[in-house]
């Protein structure tokens, strides 16, 4: 992975460094990026997008710290061997923003929440068999 | 010496520890042309390393603000101090360690490239004779052009090089993008966040041009009818600032209950607010069904809905 490989939209509502981090999650979850696959270095990320290098490093401690990525010594970041509880974790928050977006729509259709979890779990029924 | 005293002066001595940590102390700064107060109680600081884009709209007082802070214009109160010397009287020690790159570039106009730069080496310790050349092959520069002849955008560049050359601990571009074309604008801006990040710089932008200031700040001021509206990290202010629309129904009065409530604009069809989240629970419970948590803003947004 290259600097040049992060989506950054320095424009967008959200924080850069939350780009960032929302991006590794999803390629760790996903398995694009394996455990010990070596993340660009901050300079490199930082100089790539013309973007502060604190932005980039912030991003990658709080991947540190929630066991994403791990530190490898004078070797910058890697995808972290984590158990699989973490990547079970990665994988609920990844889904948390559409769960969240359903909820609101329901709430904005004023769909009874029972109902829309029973018609939930009947749609995921439906599309596993 | 009494235990009180004692306890003042140890909390007088951490003061001045703190100030000469920082890169920039204002306190409660104030400046009137005439009747009319341009700023008032104006306090903020500025770090190592930090990048604050100092935003407002054109005559907001940003370079007033600037040059008050450079201690190139006496403030009417309060007092500013750079590496923990008063801005009025800094000292030669001080002086060499600050780059300034105003709006307008006029001055050393009959010199030529070279002998503007020879003259400026001078003044600086630090000077970075290599960082000059090549910053002048890579944008095409005629060492022998004057700078009369050449446009304000290559002056204003030539007076970036000369500022980055000081290699200053601290660099103050008054509005840096306004005669740069995009190209120039990039190359300045990583330049900028690499010093920053690199040696420990601390830069202050001013702007109007907030995408520039999207990549590059860790801080954001906003200059607004004479005080510092928003003034955080970047990322704090992306996060917690929200907007809403809220129906005709409710009264202007009604309003002022919202907690962080920042800016409010009548709409034809109601009201929209900027708030800053976080404080949810002291909502009016009618406004809060209504408004909901608003929608996040991106820092041009933010910068209209509030100042426009």
């Amino acid at each position: 992975m290259d600097g040049v490989d992060f989506h950054i939209q320095p424009s967008a509502p959200e924080p850069i460094y939350r780009q960032i981090v929302e991006q590794v999650r999803r390629l760790v979850a996903g398995g694009q990026l394996a455990p010990g696959a070596v993340l660009p270095s901050v300079r490199d990320v930082a100089a790539t997008h013309a973007i502060n290098p604190m932005t980039v490093s912030k991003a990658y401690s709080l991947l540190e710290t929630e066991g994403v990525l791990e530190r490898l010594r004078g070797k910058g970041m890697a995808v972290a061997a984590g158990p699989a509880a973490a990547a079970e974790d990665a994988r609920w928050a990844l889904i948390a923003p559409a769960l969240a977006a359903v909820a609101r729509q329901a709430r904005e259709l004023e769909l009874a929440p029972g109902e829309v979890i029973a018609r939930l779990m009947r749609t995921m029924e439906d599309t596993t068999e | 010496m009494k235990r009180a005293d004692a306890e003042q002066a140890i909390h007088e001595r951490t003061i001045a520890i703190a100030d000469n940590q920082a890169s920039v102390t204002i306190t409660g700064l104030a400046k009137r042309y005439g009747t009319r107060d341009v700023f008032r109680d104006v306090s903020l600081r500025l770090e190592p390393g930090q990048v604050l884009g100092l935003l407002g709209r054109n005559g907001a007082g940003k370079s007033t603000l600037i040059r008050c802070m450079l201690g190139l214009e006496a403030p009417d109160a309060g007092t500013c101090s750079l590496f923990g010397a008063p801005a009025q009287r800094l000292p030669d020690r001080v002086k060499m360690r600050v780059a300034y790159v105003p709006q307008r570039t006029e001055a050393f106009l009959w010199l030529d490239v070279v002998e503007f730069f020879t003259l400026m080496s001078r003044f600086y310790p630090r000077w970075d004779g290599n960082y000059v050349q090549a910053a002048l092959a890579e944008q095409g520069f005629n060492p022998y052009d004057r700078l009369r002849n050449l446009s304000p955008g290559q002056r204003q560049q030539l007076f970036i090089i000369r500022a980055l050359a000081a290699k200053p601990d601290l660099l103050v571009l008054d509005e840096p993008a306004a005669s740069l074309d995009p190209v120039a604008r990039r190359a300045l801006m990583r330049e900028v966040v690499s010093r920053a990040g690199e040696q420990e710089c601390a830069v202050l932008l001013s702007t109007h041009i907030v995408s520039d200031l999207e990549r590059v700040a860790s801080h954001v001021a906003l200059l607004h009818a004479g005080g510092l509206l928003l003034h955080d990290e970047i990322d704090v202010i992306k996060e917690e600032c929200a907007r809403a629309h809220l129906p005709v129904g409710i009264a202007a009065s009604d309003l002022e209950h919202i907690p962080g409530l920042i800016a409010k604009r009548r709409t034809t069809n109601g009201w929209t607010v900027v708030f800053r989240r976080g404080s949810r629970d002291a909502w009016p419970e009618a406004l809060h069904a209504q408004a909901g948590n608003g929608e996040a803003l991106g820092l041009e947004d933010l910068f209209i809905e509030v100042t426009a």
